[in-house]
């Protein structure tokens, strides 16, 4: 049957070569999953609905919006990206489920930006991806263990690891707030050990630990947390969770009155969706927080501005903020590695576009993407700075001060590296 | 309550068609038959006393099916005890699976004979068992001296012997059909019981025995006072899921994680996992969430150790019947886990299920509770000797000589799915070296294809979830039946009707179905998957063979 398909297969390619010998404007017929003539089908788990679904849930109409884009201006090599999206609830058994469902039912080419560190672990287990050389693009974790290529060899990170982050920010905290007591909140799984071997390599140790069990995350819980800190005196603390994590924590300390110097994690460090949550945003002034991309309200920045005309000219009701900036720029990264897939992308040909091109996709980021054939490492660094009175977080003096680093014993070194211009509108070369 | 259910069954069939017509006294005898239009029954007794049925319809097309029931314990259980309460040693012959008389009846109406043994002792019978089919093979065809093909198939261990008998005497059958099948191993099958049976005695009852059981009587009585204890803590463990509060009987290691705040829940969890137990069971998905509050903490914190209630209490007791059963056969105590590695085993699982075991310090607390290095939680030492002989009882080697359909739950708690996945996964590279053979051959005699002799149907659970919930108080519902996937043997009519069709026709021409044909059947049988790239986790067990 397999060889039947593929013979039928290839009458069909040959017969729509010919043709396109003629009409050069129709695109070659692709003999993938998920790709057709008109059309590649991408597909995203992540929290929909649910407490831990504050922010991340905006992602899918930011990809799309960049997607819409795209298809107005032709689509890549003349087929309209088409992006599926499944409610997974951050609960890793239904991202497995809902992973099936777009492998199976939906058969799309590829998995986009899944969200969650268990949850990527659970269908990378249960469904292999890798195995089946479906890729999973841009995962939306920084769970270092996902740059594996051996372990993961159809993933491919994007953003910074936490190790990095850790170690970049222990570095930040030791400038800046040495000799303060200091203490941590962390989700008290990979997502969290991540976190805790980043700043054991910086040598970082900490006054209070507070561990929070994924799920657990609540007022109540909250309040547990902010007397272990209080009683141990913390001075400065960092906040390494989900949003809803990072919002509860915030918003209980508040009315407990408790102060200290916060530091935001940039996993849960969107103003918006803290504010959201009902945190007033005096609470986040003076915070300090970490990103790799522009700020969010830098209308100076030729791609905060293109993506915000495309993102609040598609959702007018909505607000342009970090999780929409990651969706956005994400949604770029991915057109441009299909368009570099070739004009008919398989599953390999993505793949083997990431690795040798990837390293040059243009991006809003300001570091590095670091894809080669050796490596899956998608951003590498962060800038740091402090929220605004309004809860806007802004670059210290104004000015990116980038560091990057590795999720290994690397240094954490000042950033040269120097942001390629924009492609023309915005669009894959 | 499955087992008594089949039985009940089968004794309703029975009556129904008259399969059990006066069962000749002296063994071997020709069997005896009524002679009935349409369909006749004879019954008889093999050499070694195994009772018999046959079923013939009078238009027999020379195609017989050899159906070989599951295990059965060997040991009497008092009335009163909970599932498996009330049961008597039966060797009733089995002909067709749970005497369904839809199957039986599609199976006449081709032209298709059954037969079926009771075998000659119960309990873990795969060396007996197989003697038995094969003499009853030979009976049937004096008997009935037109047979010109003979189909086997089985559910459970009675898949295991089916795949024996296609491993020793492929001369004997043209294709099988084993069914939810138990492991190749039985060391393999009985370690993942015993470990969780090992895992409730060490944290939650340190005076179940759990193994090394007495000869005899005394035996028997230590074994089922070990399935009153494991009741009465899986009672207590259901009863303290939301407060997670640990029974009474927990031992001083799980006092001391009880002491510090972990929820017996989460070590509950922890145990099937180790053990390699589905976290889908009959009721709980582990995917849904009742309205309200607890939509998405039950399925992320609750429903994964609820399906292990229900998975595990059937588990403990098979690991506590048939290690008592086959360490009679071995002389002594044949599990052992001094060298397993707890730890290594939820590599995987300690991530997706970590809001359910209570995050990471919890997960180190009780595998570090569990380790070999605390005293507070001794490792079963096994009898050398009696674990040897148990690896030279009769087991199944994996290589698929003729046309094979293998069946299984994803979730199935007592023969998991991953039994199936190993003999699929020894079957891609027996297939490959075929093809290779076939490629070299083909150089001196022309190019011979290789037939694929392999179906694997995946019984799936649904993936949107099938838990129900009261819709006033939102509790989970655990009267509904049993979801599709799960359970033990769980097998619709339809879907055993499409492995018998498909079994039959293999059987006569020596092909399986593919393309349209297989999709159609597929479908129609329901909840069936055919997916090449689906990957059922391996049991545990294999974890330390590498």
């Amino acid at each position: 049957m397999k060889a039947m398909n593929r013979r039928k297969l290839f009458t069909v390619c040959a017969t729509i070569a010919v043709a396109s010998l003629a009409v050069t404007a129709i695109p070659a017929q692709a003999a993938e999953v998920g790709v057709s003539s008109s059309e590649i089908k991408l597909g995203m788990t992540l929290p929909m609905t649910g407490v831990p679904s504050a922010g991340y849930n905006k992602i899918p109409a930011a990809v799309k919006a960049y997607f819409d884009y795209v298809n107005a201006n032709g689509g890549i090599n003349g087929r309209k990206l088409t992006l599926i999206v499944k409610d997974d609830q951050y609960v890793p058994t239904l991202a497995v489920a809902k992973t099936n469902e777009l492998i199976l039912k939906d058969k799309v080419m590829a998995l986009l930006a899944p969200l969650g560190t268990a949850n990527n672990k659970a269908v990378a287990a249960v469904v292999n991806p890798g195995a089946r050389g479906i890729p999973t693009l841009f995962v939306n974790t920084g769970y270092s263990g996902f740059s594996d290529k051996k372990k993961y060899p159809t993933t491919f990170s994007i953003l910074p690891s936490y190790i990095m982050e850790a170690k970049i920010m222990a570095e930040y905290i030791k400038d800046n707030f040495a000799g303060k007591k200091l203490g941590l909140i962390y989700q008290d799984d990979d997502f969290g050990d991540d976190a805790l071997a980043g700043f054991k390599q910086a040598g970082i140790n900490f006054d209070v630990k507070v561990a929070y069990a994924s799920g657990s995350q609540s007022g109540t819980t909250a309040a547990g947390w902010m007397q272990k800190l209080q009683a141990g005196g913390a001075e400065v603390v960092i906040l390494f969770g989900v949003s809803s994590a990072t919002a509860a924590a915030l918003g209980t300390a508040a009315v407990m009155k408790f102060a200290p110097q916060w530091i935001l994690g940039s996993v849960g460090g969107d103003a918006t969706t803290i504010k959201a949550a009902g945190v007033p945003a005096g609470v986040l002034y003076n915070a300090v927080g970490a990103s790799f991309a522009p700020a969010t309200t830098d209308t100076t920045d030729e791609y905060v501005k293109l993506f915000q005309d495309i993102y609040l000219k598609a959702n007018p009701d909505q607000i342009f903020d970090n999780n929409v900036m990651v969706g956005m720029n994400t949604a770029f990264v991915t057109a441009q590695a299909l368009k570099a897939a070739g004009s008919n992308p398989t599953r390999k040909s993505l793949i083997a576009a990431i690795e040798k091109s990837g390293k040059n996709f243009a991006s809003a980021a300001l570091v590095p993407l670091n894809y080669s054939t050796t490596s899956h490492v998608g951003y590498n660094g962060y800038w740091f700075g402090k929220y605004s009175p309004t809860g806007d977080l802004k670059p210290a003096g104004g000015v990116y001060t980038v560091y990057t680093t590795d999720s290994g014993n690397g240094a954490v070194v000042k950033s040269t590296y120097k942001r390629p211009a924009m492609p023309a509108k915005g669009l894959p070369n | 309550m499955r087992k008594q259910r089949l039985l009940s069954l089968l004794s309703a069939t029975s009556l129904a068609v008259g399969i059990i017509v006066s069962i000749p006294v002296v063994a071997n005898a020709a069997p005896a038959c009524d002679g009935k239009v349409p369909v006749q029954s004879c019954a008889g007794v093999t050499s070694d006393g195994a009772p018999y049925a046959m079923m013939v319809p009078a238009n027999f097309n020379g195609t017989v099916a050899l159906y070989s029931h599951g295990y059965r314990y060997n040991v009497d259980i008092p009335a009163g005890i909970p599932i498996v309460g009330g049961y008597t040693i039966t060797n009733t012959p089995e002909p067709v699976p749970g005497g369904n008389m839809t199957v039986a009846g599609y199976l006449f109406s081709q032209g298709v004979a059954i037969i079926g043994s009771g075998f000659a002792r119960q309990g873990w019978n795969l060396d007996s068992a197989l003697a038995t089919n094969v003499e009853l093979i030979d009976t049937f065809k004096k008997k009935f001296p037109t047979t010109q093909k003979v189909v086997a198939w089985g559910s459970s261990l009675g898949g295991a012997i089916t795949q024996a008998l296609a491993e020793t005497h492929p001369e004997l059958v043209s294709a099988v059909a084993p069914m939810c099948m138990a492991d190749i191993s039985v060391n393999a099958e009985l370690t993942m019981a015993g470990d969780f049976l090992w895992g409730v005695k060490t944290l939650f009852d340190p005076t179940i025995k759990g193994g090394n059981y007495s000869a005899g009587a005394a035996g028997n009585g230590e074994a089922i006072t070990d399935i009153v204890k494991v009741l009465t803590v899986m009672g207590q463990l259901q009863a303290g899921v939301s407060s997670g509060a640990w029974p009474t009987t927990s031992s001083a290691t799980g006092k001391a994680l009880a002491a510090g705040g972990v929820p017996s829940r989460s070590a509950l969890l922890l145990l099937g996992l180790m053990a390699g137990l589905p976290t889908q069971s009959a009721h709980f998905d582990s995917l849904s969430g009742p309205a309200g509050a607890l939509k998405l903490t039950f399925p992320l914190a609750v429903s994964p150790a609820l399906a292990i209630l229900e998975n595990g209490t059937n588990a403990a007791i098979l690991a506590i019947l048939a290690t008592q059963d086959v360490e009679l056969q071995a002389g002594g105590a044949i599990f052992d886990n001094t060298k397993t590695d707890y730890s290594a085993r939820v590599e995987n699982e300690k991530v997706i299920y970590n809001a359910a075991l209570s995050g990471n310090t919890v997960i180190n607390a009780l595998l570090g509770a569990l380790s070999a290095a605390n005293p507070g939680a001794p490792r079963a030492v096994g009898n050398a000797a009696a674990i040897a002989k148990m690896n030279k009882l009769q087991h199944n080697t994996g290589k698929i000589n003729v046309p094979t359909i293998l069946m299984v739950g994803v979730a199935d708690p007592i023969t998991p799915a991953g039994a199936s996945q190993l003999v699929v996964d020894k079957y891609a590279a027996q297939y490959a070296a075929e093809k290779l053979a076939a490629f070299k051959a083909a150089k001196v005699n022309g190019f011979v294809p290789v037939r694929n002799k392999l179906l694997m149907l995946w019984n799936q659970t649904s993936g949107k979830g099938y838990t129900s919930f009261d819709p006033t108080t939102g509790s989970p519902l655990t009267s509904t039946p049993a979801a599709q996937g799960t359970n033990h043997c769980n097998f619709t009519t339809s879907q055993l009707l499409m492995v018998a069709k498909t079994l039959v026709s293999a059987g006569q021409t020596g092909q399986l179905p593919t393309g349209g044909a297989l999709v159609t059947a597929v479908r129609k049988a329901g909840s069936l998957a055919v997916d090449p790239l689906f990957r059922a986790p391996l049991l545990k067990y294999y974890n330390e063979q590498n």
